[in-house]
């Protein structure tokens, strides 16, 4: 064997790799789950690139294959055709210690505490247990949730779980975070506390982002672009670039890109009250 | 708990075994039976006394007690370790599922002949015995136990950077821990009567040994004596492993 590491793709020349090395990018990629009773066709003909430290917001119509498309990207499974590549090289099946993903269902092991729950991903990545201890209580500190490290996820609502699902993500402080829908679970009070952390700590480790969304407001508060789908099979139907002044509430971008984003999902409105 | 709650624990269990003790002693009475054919529970109790006081007795409890938990150790080592193959790993469930399926149905005391064949009536036949078992008991349910892990856990184990053998370890195994433990004790139950039933056909010590030598004196009071003795034994087992499996499993 040539190549250099078992994710490196023989097939990519040296431009193309170059080309793309920056971030990750959804080349072409269609997608359909196969079963006994029949073929769901979900994602047809995808292609968009998230530069590197970027952060790049999906919203689409509920059941269209956002899940699909963050699963696709951290190599939890293989596309039906197409390609995802991070850093230029192609996705394959199997962990990127690159990684760090906040699932839709949280999924925390049941007979682990809270703190050994966000705690793993890093013993599991070399960190001594301590120094990995210590990480996670900073981290569900961050999501609000200190005093709960010893706690069983059993003893959390959904919205607390979400978020330990949030930590357990960010304390890996991955170079590719993948994250669907982890503020759909919590208030709206305790969402505006999530965001503005979040934000603080992208600032931090730059992190590569795709940030799957309901909520447009949210996706031009967090993102540098929005990503919006066609409903299932999904394709791309638009791509909209935020500037940092579209994030003012108050300003004319803000209502622009919030009506450019509901009219692509169908929705029929006119927040700019003209 | 009540003072209700400790009398019922107390005297219904009481009431059970006083029902079978008069269904005992009335059908002695009404059939007007030897002693031969059913001593009286009196009898056989104190038969049961003088066995506790008897070296031979403990020795025969000892025997079969180690047979037990040899194959017991080696049954369920080897059926969660190929359960855990079987589970996780479709080559695996191919190539073993057929043959593990059609093995499971020979019973253990199919093979009894040819275990005292191979290894008269050595320990190491009972052990042999015992382990197969215990072993398509726990190569089943571990396997079932692992398939229904939910499969969110396994992606998240991908994700946290694990590789395939902490996955099967850490998460598959782990999960299934609680059904693992509950299918240990059915085969638990399943290995004590395989040694009782190896011991009666081929065997030179054992609680099985001791009933069949009594039974040949026609000392029906020392066999029956010897048959209440198995129960407990089994009985007592059983509740130990769930009372150990609870422990460990709810921290
Ligand atoms: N494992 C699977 N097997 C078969 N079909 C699936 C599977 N997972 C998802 N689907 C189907 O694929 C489609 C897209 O699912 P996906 O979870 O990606 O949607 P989504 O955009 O994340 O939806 P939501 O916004 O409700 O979370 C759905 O129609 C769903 O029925
Ligand atoms: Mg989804």
């Amino acid at each position: 064997m040539s190549s250099i590491s078992p994710k490196t793709d023989e097939t990519t020349s040296p431009q193309e790799a170059r080309a793309h090395s920056s971030g990750l990018a959804f080349e072409e990629i269609s997608h359909a789950y196969v079963a006994a009773n029949g073929t769901t066709p979900v994602l047809r003909n995808v292609s968009f690139a998230v530069e590197s430290g970027q952060v790049a917001c999906v919203v689409g119509p509920s059941g269209c294959g956002k899940s699909t498309l963050l699963s696709l990207a951290a190599g939890l499974m293989e596309p039906t055709s197409g390609l995802t590549r991070w850093k230029g090289r192609s996705v394959k099946p199997g962990t990127n210690p690159d990684l760090g993903m906040a699932f839709q269902q949280p999924g925390l092991f049941p007979w682990l505490t809270i703190r050994k729950n966000v705690a793993i991903g890093l013993t599991t990545r070399g960190m001594a247990r301590h120094e990995a201890a210590k990480q996670a209580d900073e981290m569900l500190e961050t999501v609000g949730l200190s005093g709960f490290g010893d706690a069983y996820p059993r003893q959390l609502s959904g919205g607390m779980a979400q978020r330990v699902g949030i930590a357990r993500a960010l304390a890996l402080r991955p170079k590719l975070l993948l994250m669907d829908e982890p503020f759909a679970s919590v208030d709206a009070f305790t969402r505006l506390k999530l965001q503005a952390e979040f934000k603080s700590l992208l600032k931090l480790d730059k992190p590569t982002v795709l940030f799957v969304t309901h909520d447009v407001s949210e996706a031009i508060l967090l993102g540098d672009m929005i990503v919006v789908m066609s409903p299932r099979p999904a394709s791309v139907q638009k791509i909209i670039p935020i500037a940092r002044e579209d994030r003012d509430r108050a300003g004319p971008g803000y209502a622009r890109k919030m009506t450019e984003a509901l009219q692509c999902l169908g929705v029929e409105t006119n927040l700019s009250g003209n | 708990m009540s003072r209700m709650q400790v009398l019922d624990r107390l005297v219904l269990p009481v009431i059970g075994a006083a029902i079978v003790l008069g269904i005992w002693q009335g059908t002695i009475a009404y059939y007007g039976l030897a002693r031969i054919v059913l001593p009286t529970p009196l009898e056989v109790a104190n038969t049961l006394w003088k066995l506790l006081g008897n070296s031979g007795f403990w020795h025969d409890i000892q025997i079969s007690l180690k047979e037990f938990f040899l194959g017991c150790l080696i049954g369920c080592l080897l059926g969660i370790a190929v359960g855990v193959l079987v589970g996780v790993r479709q080559d695996a469930r191919m190539v073993l599922g057929p043959v593990i399926e059609a093995m499971r149905f020979i019973v253990p005391f199919a093979w009894i002949p040819l275990t005292v064949l191979w290894f008269g009536t050595s320990l190491t036949g009972k052990v042999v015995l015992v382990a197969y078992a215990v072993v398509f008991i726990m190569i089943v349910t571990t396997a079932r136990a692992i398939a229904t892990v939910e499969p969110t856990l396994m992606r998240i184990g991908v994700m946290l950077g694990m590789r395939p053998w902490e996955i099967a370890l850490k998460i598959h195994l782990r999960a299934a821990a609680p059904a693992i433990a509950s299918g240990a004790k059915a085969a638990a139950a399943v290995g004590w009567i395989a040694v009782v039933a190896a011991e009666y056909i081929g065997a030179s010590a054992g609680l099985g040994v001791m009933i069949t030598n009594a039974s040949m004196s026609l000392d029906t009071s020392t066999v029956i004596a010897g048959m209440i003795v198995i129960g407990i034994i089994g009985a007592v087992v059983s509740w130990l492993i769930g009372v150990i499996a609870g422990a460990w499993l709810n921290h």
